[in-house]
């Protein structure tokens, strides 16, 4: 087992990171919101960190702290605006934001050379990136150092999505994805909590962005293409949105499953694709649906007692798909 | 709902079935073997064989190439010619009773696909050298963990600043752009003449950026005058607000630091806009593909490129390798086909000259290497492990790279 781990540490240190992207995007997906904007407060949050990273001294905790702070304020006004646009549209404009927020790391330099007037200036090094300094990990109870804080950080939002879920919260995101105007009429400020979702969404990405920097190591604006927007909405769309287990299982298995299936070569692509199409096919609301494994769940107890007695059974079945 | 259940379960047995087999190949077939061939082998040399190479059984080579993704143009290429390489020299009995086992790996041009792949070809498959990744941010990402765990990585993509610096194990055998351009520019300078040039290139690409970065020296050591300096982004497809400038100016040249597709539609423009075909396209490495002249046609005529390889190189053993290439593969090689195959036989003369499949008395070899023959030309690690060879000045005539001469 722990050999096991070491020698597959990133593909797991990439399923964390994965899953706390699967997580922000959860939350404006659970509330109805289709937001492609997480890649951008991923890239928000990772250069945050990278740049606290080379220009100081100061731990990766103060990047994190750094990055959530300033996705958060980058996500509220921008929530503000955007987020009178609904459905697609909704998602063409965040989209848009994910652009600007690459093309920003990609001219930083020019823009900062522009207003301070320092022609050598260094931030975001443009397409070739920042690049931070290797380290080898170090091992803390068996997992390396870089692996700790994205597994707490995961942890942390498991706790605060699952009270949430089962809070007054998650019934009204519930209300708003059904129905977003008989919510409204419900007495429900959807306003306000489309925005919380968006901000908390945008929030928990720059965290997960400033945490993968010790990982990926180059921060560069290639990293946060469009491909990356749909990578992170895949975990949700395949793992389910109705649950916050959803996206844990959906950026688990798009991560893991590539790399478990590399002994297939060329044809890796295939099934990789062949197995989502299916999952999409035969479970459209997801991997995680609560309402098709929740009635999975409660029809076996009431089969199970009258399969002993035999005869019953028979009697049972019709009951039991009624 | 029946179906459905079904469904779920045999997707659930597809992934355990791909769990076991994934499992099977790794943990008994490659793993268990090769580690202790390499121990055996390691341990028997000095005693048993003292005049032999001391090479024997499997000697396994990892590949991470960008077979999917945004760089798929390049990987296929690298991977075939790689294949191609290993394929002559485990028939060709140059290792003596070893054969080389060549894993390829795909990083879908991706950070993380490069460091997951590097991270299995080391702990799993027990490789003692890596080609590749094709991309430099990819390698600068991966590299590192074969720097820390002792193995030899050869890149033979990778040209941006930044990349042998990572650590005494990793070598590339692809000129940098910083030995090609300035080459291209004092050639072309005493054949043309060129006094002022405009320069356009594409922002938005690390490969186009520290092309441009390069021209910009090497124009200025040169005492070249650059009038103005345009830039465009990957995938733009209308340049004629920087052309219709350029032209105002009146440029004896155009130097375009851009990939292949951007550059071909520059020339297209450039030359519908009435810019002379005596004012000419010079480009780096991004030029070095059959598609500039497929896409502008004769647009394309008389642009100048810089390159590791041509073609029509009369380096040893060129004419043999494009013509193996081109059998089996029913397509031309290009350079960074060129330089893959030029890798493996790099790793595998090390590999010789070693006679240990120790990646330690691997990298000592690698970093003797001198003047060895390859496609590429003679070749040599310099003191940083970066690679020395003569670089080709080329030229389009009639749809075809040719070697520029400057008599024309």
């Amino acid at each position: 087992m722990p050999d096991f781990i070491s020698h597959n540490i990133s593909t797991i240190n990439f399923i964390l990171i994965n899953i706390a992207l699967g997580l922000s995007i959860y939350l404006t997906l659970a509330t109805g919101l289709l937001s492609l904007a997480n890649a951008g407060f991923m890239a928000i949050g990772a250069y945050t960190a990278a740049i606290i990273a080379t220009k100081t001294d100061l731990p990766l905790g103060i990047g994190l702290a750094l990055a959530i702070l300033l996705g958060t304020l980058v996500a509220l006004p921008f929530g503000l605006v955007v987020l009178r646009l609904r459905d697609v549209y909704l998602a063409i404009a965040t989209l848009g934001f994910g652009e600007i927020v690459r093309i920003l790391a990609l001219n930083g330099d020019k823009l900062v050379r522009g207003i301070t007037g320092d022609e050598e200036l260094v931030i975001f090094a443009g397409a070739e990136g920042i690049t931070l300094p290797y380290t080898s990990p170090e091992m803390i109870l068996g997992l390396p150092d870089t692996t700790w804080p994205i597994l707490i950080y995961d942890l942390a939002l498991v706790y605060i999505l699952a009270t949430l879920y089962r809070s007054r919260y998650g019934r009204i995101q519930a209300a708003i994805r059904l129905d977003e105007s008989a919510a409204a009429t419900l007495g429900i400020d959807v306003v306000r909590y489309k925005l919380l979702a968006f901000v908390l969404g945008a929030a928990i990405a720059a965290g997960a962005g400033a945490l993968s920097t010790p990982i990926v190591r180059v921060i560069d604006p290639r990293n946060y293409v469009f491909s990356r927007a749909v990578d992170i909405l895949a975990f949700a769309v395949l793992g389910g949105m109705t649950h916050w287990v959803g996206p844990i299982v959906g950026a688990t298995m798009l991560t893991s499953l590539p790399e478990v299936l590399r002994f297939l070569q060329e044809r890796r692509d295939v099934v990789n694709g062949l197995i989502i199409m299916l999952a999409i096919i035969y479970l459209p609301r997801g991997l995680v649906d609560p309402r098709f494994w929740g009635g999975w769940w409660r029809r076996r107890p009431r089969l199970r007692p009258q399969k002993v007695e035999g005869p019953a059974e028979v009697e049972a079945r019709p009951k039991a798909y009624e | 709902m029946k179906a459905r259940f079904l469904m779920v379960f045999v997707i659930l047995a597809l992934l355990m079935a791909g769990c076991g087999a994934g499992e099977t190949p790794t943990g008994g077939g490659a793993a268990a073997p090769t580690n202790t061939t390499a121990a055996g082998g390691g341990a028997a040399e000095p005693t048993a064989q003292p005049g032999g190479s001391g090479l024997s059984g499997e000697i396994s080579i990892g590949a991470v190439w960008s077979l999917s993704g945004a760089a798929a143009i390049y990987g296929p290429s690298q991977k075939n010619a790689a294949e191609l390489a290993v394929e002559e020299i485990n028939n060709s009995g140059m290792l003596g009773d070893a054969k080389i086992r060549l894993i390829t790996e795909d990083d879908r041009s991706t950070k993380e696909g490069a460091i997951a792949a590097f991270e299995k070809l080391i702990n799993q498959d027990q490789v003692v050298a890596i080609l590749g990744p094709t991309l430099s941010n990819s390698a600068k990402a991966a590299d590192p963990i074969a720097q820390e765990k002792g193995i030899v990585v050869l890149g033979v993509s990778n040209t941006a600043s930044g990349i042998t610096e990572i650590g005494n194990f990793i070598f590339r055998d692809s000129l940098p752009e910083s030995d090609v351009i300035p080459n291209t520019i004092r050639v072309t300078k005493e054949a043309l003449g060129y006094q002022k040039v405009a320069v356009m290139y594409g922002e938005d690409d690390a490969f186009t950026k520290s092309g441009y970065d390069v021209f910009k020296q090497a124009l200025e050591d040169n005492g070249i005058e650059i009038l103005t300096t345009e830039t465009f982004a990957k995938g733009d497809v209308d340049f004629s607000a920087q052309l219709t400038k350029i032209k105002g100016l009146n440029p004896d040249a155009i130097v375009v630091s851009a990939l292949a597709e951007e550059a071909a539609n520059i020339m297209v423009q450039a030359r519908q806009l009435g810019i002379p075909e005596t004012v000419r396209f010079i480009g780096g490495n991004g030029f070095n593909s059959p598609k500039l002249a497929q896409i502008a046609g004769p647009a394309a005529e008389g642009a100048i490129s810089g390159a590791a390889w041509f073609i029509g190189n009369d380096t040893p053993g060129n004419k043999a390798f494009v013509e193996a290439y081109r059998a089996k593969y029913g397509s031309d090689p290009d350079q960074f086909a060129a330089q893959a195959y030029a890798g493996v036989y790099i790793l595998a003369n090390a590999i010789k000259n070693a006679g240990s499949k120790d990646p330690q008395a691997i990298r000592d070899a690698m970093a003797q290497i001198k003047d060895l023959p390859t496609v590429l030309g003679t070749f040599s690690f310099n003191e940083n492990r970066d690679p020395v060879h003569e670089p080709v000045v080329q030229v389009v005539r009639n749809g075809k790279f040719e070697v520029f001469t400057g008599n024309e």
